[in-house]
């Protein structure tokens, strides 16, 4: 069992009854991830990892197994306004402003939004959305829409974040950026993070660990540490070590 | 940017030319007493008359408002409160099912005259007009509810939200536009609920006794002014409506009225399953009986189901109210079936003739849904004048209260086949009517059944309208007959009987559509 702010999954399955069949997302899935520690979720799609990080919302719960957060059930935990998520696509409501997406947890948890204003602020300043605080989604890009996403799951100074491909809208160089950006949050709070990505060099460059999943089942396949010093710099992703490690990921994703 | 407001005023002045051109051949028509020898007097003569019924119109209009905007009120916030009910919670969905389907399928002329009984003063208007509102708001409401973005709930979950933040912060909001094109559609239910209440009698101010009082008068114009203006009343409160939901959606829906009551699809089978749907039937009945208990009305007047039954069967005079009940339903439903057939069919015909030629929809759909916000009170007398009160002008009003809801959920269903499964058979070089019977065609089915759904009740409305004011025959006489000579019996009878008969119409359709998409692995259209 893990203590503080940590995820432990134990045995965790997840099947869903397809039609004719039944598809097994995830299959006896074990993984602990220790308090203030980042660890990145990388694997083929369909191998269950929005599915993992479903479980570990409370959103769904699962056919076997058990799942902690900070200590506590996953439902618990979002209750306390420990956890922070961003979803796969931003999931903004189109009727709220960039602030009023962004003060959404507040809301939820009944948490005064006038205690956050400065926070609002300099979130939106932080994900480089200055000018459009009352802009409505429809009127930004996919991009914007992602970073205001970020910016959300933010708000509410999580210990436990739950990041499920965050920046997968973003341009290569506006995602190196936000890449620095979140290491630098993260190392500001030591927030307990859990990463979905695509991006082999996103997951090295931010993660502790990363967890390769292999998928029908999807289980884990290989967990790889990544023992780079922080703070990781941009010029970290030209280093001999990096691209090592890179290689040992695909290496892994190819199911060695 | 430029080029889409040009082509929006192009349209505009083409629609006002259209307009036009209709009014100036109107005009001639009724000046020269061109159709039914001065039953369609020319819009001129109408004003006039209008002009001279002035002292007039303000306290009929005023009742009328009255009764329609107490039970538009009462009657959508009974609606929403319902939907959202059904929306949160799939059991009570599931019971209340029975009495959704029965306030849908009521035919709200054939409770008029019992409400007129039970009630006094305003609350027979208000208490139709509510009714009339009810279900369009509530399955409006459960269905904005329902196909809320799942992701956006998905994001107050993992903060741990519960159902009444889901609500708050998201559902409610999210059926905002859903609920207000209900309301939309509602506000012509809720003039043609309390003008139908004012035909039961009571009281002496409103369109609906102003309408029967002018009746026997043989004055074409005054019967288009009182229509006109039930209508021009309808249409404020709709545009106002429509005007507030384009200001939040910045996009103004479609109309299309919900034909589906919600609490169809739920996993409980066995013996739970069987209770919740015995239990949904017989609570109508619970709620009629309650009702007349908690009133107190004298068992004379108010009859209960038991009441009913024994009034039809037991009573002294059971066997001539069964004949006159069964000769009535003779000439009633013959009528009801041809109609609703032949609307249905002219309504799927022009549709399909839409698809090889869009000009026929965007020609044809202001006509069409101009006249769903005409209360059909309204069109009935205008028929009559045309037509005559032989049984042709039945069929014709059955015909044209069914044609029209019909054609707008055709014609919408119709605009929404996939325009990749068109190209590809064009791409094949298909012609239009290939292209019907492949794509078109097969597509439409499920606006075809929600049509039909659409169509039972208001076509028995329609026959029912037309027997009451102008043929004297079949049950809408036996209604109106059994209202003078004060057979209390009867006029339950009636109302019973033409609900059951709505029913069952109606569950035959469904019945037949679930087999049919089903077969074709279809879903059907709300
Ligand atoms: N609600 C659901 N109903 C049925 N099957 C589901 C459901 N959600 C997920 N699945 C199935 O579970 C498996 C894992 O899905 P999941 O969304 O977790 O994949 P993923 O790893 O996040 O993929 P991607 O990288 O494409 O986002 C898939 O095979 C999917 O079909
Ligand atoms: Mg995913």
């Amino acid at each position: 069992m893990t203590t503080g702010t940590g995820i432990a999954l134990k045995d965790v399955s997840r099947a869903f009854a397809a039609r004719e069949t039944v598809v097994q997302a995830l299959d006896r899935v074990s993984l602990d991830c220790p308090a203030g520690s980042f660890t990145a979720l990388i694997g083929p799609s369909g191998c269950g990892k929005s599915t993992m990080l479903r479980l570990a919302l409370g959103l769904d719960a699962p056919s076997g197994g058990t799942i902690s957060v900070a200590g506590q059930s996953p439902q618990a935990a979002a209750k306390a306004g420990l956890t922070g998520v961003a979803f796969q696509d931003a999931a903004l409501m189109p009727w709220r402003s960039v602030e009023g997406n962004i003060a959404l947890p507040l809301d939820v948890l009944g948490r005064k939004r006038s205690d956050y204003t400065g926070k609002i602020a300099g979130l939106i300043d932080l994900v480089g959305l200055k000018g459009f605080e009352k802009a409505l989604p429809g009127e930004l890009s996919g991009g914007m829409r992602q970073r205001v996403a970020i910016a959300r799951a933010l708000v509410t100074d999580p210990q436990v974040l739950f990041l499920d491909e965050p920046f997968g809208a973003l341009d290569q160089i506006l995602r190196r950026q936000m890449n620095v950006e979140l290491q630098r949050i993260w190392m500001e709070s030591r927030a307990t993070t859990l990463l979905v990505t695509h991006g082999i060099d996103e997951a090295v460059f931010l993660a502790d660990r990363v967890v390769v999943m292999q998928s029908r089942p999807g289980r884990i396949g290989k967990i790889i540490d990544i023992p780079l010093p922080r703070p990781r710099l941009p010029d970290v992703f030209t280093t001999e070590a990096f691209h090592a490690l890179e290689d040992e990921i695909t290496e892994a994703l190819d199911g060695h | 940017m430029a080029i889409d407001a040009a082509g929006r005023r192009g349209r505009h002045l083409a629609g006002l030319r259209n307009a036009i051109i209709l009014i100036v051949l109107w005009e001639l028509l009724g000046q020269l007493k061109l159709v039914a020898g001065g039953a369609l007097p020319a819009p001129s003569a109408v004003l006039i008359r209008f002009w001279q019924d002035r002292g007039d119109y303000p306290l009929h209009l005023l009742a009328t408002f009255e009764g329609a905007a107490l039970g538009f009120f009462i009657g959508n916030v009974v609606a929403i409160a319902a939907g959202i009910l059904f929306a949160v919670s799939p059991v009570a969905a599931r019971l209340g099912r029975g009495l959704n389907v029965a306030i849908f399928a009521l035919p709200p002329i054939a409770i008029s005259p019992i409400l007129v009984l039970t009630f006094s003063g305003m609350t027979p208007r208000i208490a139709l007009a509510a009714l009339g509102c009810y279900f369009v708001t509530m399955s409006a409401t459960v269905t904005g509810i329902t196909q809320t973005d799942r992701r956006m709930l998905d994001v107050v979950r993992a903060y741990g939200g519960g159902w009444v933040a889901l609500l708050r912060l998201v559902e409610i909001r999210s059926a905002l536009p859903a609920i207000l094109s209900g309301l939309r559609v509602a506000a012509p239910a809720a003039v043609l609920g309390s003008v139908l209440a004012e035909f039961g009698g009571g009281g002496r101010y409103g369109l609906g006794v102003y309408l029967i009082g002018s009746l026997g008068r043989a004055d074409p114009p005054r019967l288009w002014g009182i229509g006109l203006a039930a209508t021009g009343m309808a249409l404020l409160v709709y545009a106002l409506f429509a005007l507030i939901e384009a200001r939040i959606t910045h996009t103004t829906r479609a109309v299309t009225v919900a034909a589906t009551p919600p609490g169809t699809p739920l996993a409980i089978g066995g013996f739970a399953g069987a209770a919740l749907t015995l239990i949904s039937a017989a609570l109508p009945f619970a709620v009629w009986w309650g009702f007349l208990k908690m009133l107190g009305t004298p068992p004379m007047i108010a009859k209960t189901p038991l009441g009913v039954i024994d009034y039809l069967f037991f009573a002294q005079s059971a066997e001539t109210a069964q004949l006159r009940l069964l000769s009535a339903l003779a000439q009633t439903l013959p009528l009801t079936l041809l109609g609703m057939t032949a609307g249905l069919a002219f309504a799927f015909a022009l549709a399909l003739a839409s698809v090889v030629r869009p000009g026929i929809v965007r020609s044809f759909m202001p006509v069409a849904l101009v006249t769903q916000t005409m209360p059909l009170v309204a069109l009935t007398p205008l028929l009559v004048l045309l037509l005559g009160r032989g049984p042709s002008v039945i069929l014709w009003i059955t015909v044209s209260v069914t044609f029209f809801p019909a054609f707008v959920t055709l014609a919408q269903g119709l605009g929404m086949v996939s325009r990749s499964a068109l190209d590809v058979v064009r791409a094949y070089g298909a012609n239009p009517f290939i292209q019907l019977r492949l794509v078109s065609i097969p597509a439409s089915l499920p606006y075809l059944f929600a049509a039909m759904r659409l169509a039972v009740p208001r076509a028995l409305l329609g026959v029912m309208i037309a027997e009451w004011l102008a043929t004297g025959t079949g049950l809408g006489n036996l209604l109106n007959q059994s209202r003078g000579y004060l057979d209390y019996g009867m006029i339950w009878t009636v109302a019973v009987v033409s609900v059951l008969i709505s029913i069952l119409f109606y569950q035959i359709v469904i019945v037949v559509e679930r087999r049919v998409l089903q077969r074709r692995g279809m879903q059907p259209a709300s």
